[in-house]
């Protein structure tokens, strides 16, 4: 029986039954991972240490944990220790981290094998996976086609049945958009439950880890393992962890489902507008009550995101300097030489624009203007957001505007156009809100994305909709077909 | 902005741009600006800042030594190093 295109929840029942064991699961996985590797969703394979985890699980008749034997994906911005982990980045290309990032390692302690460290836009800065070093992830619905970005070697992995889930991280949708691209799903929790130590920073107001599966039932299972307080992370939520597998399949009678305004919606290509058409008309029938409500500073998200990101990845760049880690220039005449040389040489292109883009807005002179001013905006949206849930318990809307792009056709004559894809994403990050994106049908043969954004540590209200969202559908079971990548 | 501006932003940010991109760099960091510009026209007086979405002091702990720091293993990560330090290059004659 094929591995592929399985769910955690399918894989489990296999182990459990013994038809299949966690030596011969990993084993499967990794050729596929190979089978498929033209896709490019890995950079790193972590061939040996998997085979030898997965070799020490002995089958029991004792009921096994969810994850346990189960193969995941890591995306390649988590530290693994003794595993290279670049952020695609060729300033990384050789970097070994000493420790593991605790998301990674409490996936780990519940048995899971982490199998490869996955693909990404440069340090998680893009649209479309197109600015990591190691080169474009393909979509698996369409070659040559992105699939989303920056956890795009993730979705990518997850969409092509080659893991059941991977972990991936969101900045302004970097989790929830190539989740849509891909046709799998995607949750980027609330700010501050899952620990972000020894996740590589980009913007630490912003960053959050979360899990990409194929069901919202196996996001469950991996959120309940990543979530929890962690000491090592400043940020970190001290709050009850709930059990968001046991929370899902409850009714949703009643329950106030919010259209925002701001968004004109009727802009959209007409199709776009169609499956979310068709989407509200099934939580209708499912007892949601839809309303309009107005969040009147959201459409700022996109430049308050634009000025924040770059300020807190120019900050925290800083820490590339060719001394400590990472990629040392050659011949450098000074300490500042080498410092220029080294980092000149090591970022990529999207990269520098970040940090420059950064740098000036928190330059003398400019600080009040720029990023103060966004962070008082920020404030504005927030509050935004705190009165429409007061008389809404989510927030729903198409994940991205448009479906996955051709390589190279948008943002390279104007890195504007690209930014724009964020636009209903970013505002949960702003807001450290939980969101998450599931499949809700096709636009022009390349999946879409529905997100629902929930008010503050509601993952367990988003889980359960998309749940049912599931239970009555069956976008989220389609496959591509990958002839093209074999 | 000007090149002027765009060559002491990359002074700041310790990066070099490669001439042949150095319009097209301009050009971007220009859009940009411009995108962020737009912000300029929201009423935001009296509004505090939003830094951190939690709005919570990064919490402290007890300053504890743990396995977690150990020289040895950080040294090794780096390009160039001796048994107790990074090597950079000469910085006094």
């Amino acid at each position: 029986m094929s591995i592929q295109f399985k769910s955690i929840v399918e894989l489990r029942g296999m182990l459990d039954e013994k038809l299949i064991s966690a030596s011969e699961l990993t084993q499967e996985t990794l050729q596929l991972a190979t089978k498929y590797q033209e896709l490019n969703c890995f950079v790193t394979m972590n061939k040996e240490v998997a085979t030898k985890k997965a070799s020490g699980i002995i089958p029991s008749d004792e009921i096994s944990s969810w994850l346990e034997g189960m193969p995941l994906a890591q995306k390649d911005l988590f530290c693994t220790k003794g595993l290279r982990t670049t952020c695609s980045s060729k300033i990384l290309a050789d970097f070994i981290p000493p420790y593991t990032a605790t998301a990674v390692e409490k996936l780990e302690d519940a048995g899971a094998i982490t199998i490869g460290k996955t693909n990404m836009d440069e340090f998680a800065m893009g649209s479309s996976n197109e600015t990591s070093f190691f080169g474009n992830v393909h979509n698996p619905w369409k070659k040559g086609y992105v699939p989303g970005g920056s956890s795009g070697g993730s979705a990518a992995a997850v969409a092509a049945g080659i893991v059941p889930a991977a972990t991936g991280t969101d900045t302004g949708g970097s989790i929830r958009q190539p989740a849509a691209h891909c046709g799998i799903t995607g949750l980027k929790p609330t700010y501050g439950r899952v620990s972000r130590w020894g996740m590589i920073a980009f913007a630490s107001s912003l960053d959050q880890a979360g899990p990409l599966a194929r069901t919202a039932e196996d996001c469950a299972i991996l959120l309940n393992s990543m979530s929890g307080y962690d000491l090592k992370d400043t940020t970190s939520l001290n709050s009850d962890v709930p059990d968001f597998l046991a929370n899902i399949n409850q009714p949703i009678d009643g329950v106030k489902i919010g259209i925002i305004k701001e968004f004109n919606l009727g802009e959209l290509d007409s199709e776009v507008q169609a499956r979310f058409e068709e989407s509200k008309r099934m939580y209708e029938k499912l007892g949601a009550q839809f309303v309009e409500v107005s969040l009147p500073n959201i459409s700022a998200s996109v430049p308050t995101y634009y000025s924040i990101a770059p300020a807190e990845c120019s900050s925290n760049l800083s820490r590339f300097d060719g001394v400590r880690f990472g990629h040392r220039a050659e011949n450098a005449d000074d300490l500042n030489d080498l410092y220029i040389k080294s980092r000149s040489e090591g970022f990529g292109d999207e990269v520098k624009r970040r940090i420059l883009i950064g740098t000036y807005a928190l330059s003398a002179g400019y600080y009040d203007a720029y990023y103060k001013k966004a962070q008082q905006v920020r404030r504005l949206i927030k509050n935004d957001f705190d009165h429409v849930f007061q008389s809404v318990d989510i927030l729903m809307t198409p994940t991205s505007p448009n479906t996955a792009f051709k390589f190279g056709s948008k943002g390279t004559q104007n890195p504007v156009e690209l930014y724009l894809e964020d636009l209903f994403t970013i505002s949960s990050n702003l807001a450290g809100l939980p969101a998450i994106s599931i499949p809700h049908g096709q636009v022009n043969s390349l999946p879409a994305g529905l997100q629902l954004i929930g008010n503050f540590l509601k993952e367990d209200q988003l889980l359960n909709a998309a749940h049912l969202f599931q239970k009555n559908s069956d976008f989220h079971l389609s496959q591509p077909n990958l002839e093209d990548f074999s | 902005m000007d090149q002027e501006t765009v060559r002491t932003i990359c002074y700041l940010a310790r990066l070099e741009i490669d001439q042949k991109k150095s319009s097209k760099i301009q050009k971007d960091l220009e859009t940009i600006i411009e995108l962020i510009g737009g912000l300029q026209t929201i009423d935001t007086s009296d509004i505090e800042p939003l830094y951190n979405p939690l709005e919570m002091t990064a919490s402290t702990h007890e300053d504890i030594v743990n396995s977690d720091n150990e020289k040895e293993k950080f040294l090794k990560n780096a390009p160039a190093s001796n048994e107790d330090y990074f090597l950079v290059p000469r910085v006094v004659e």
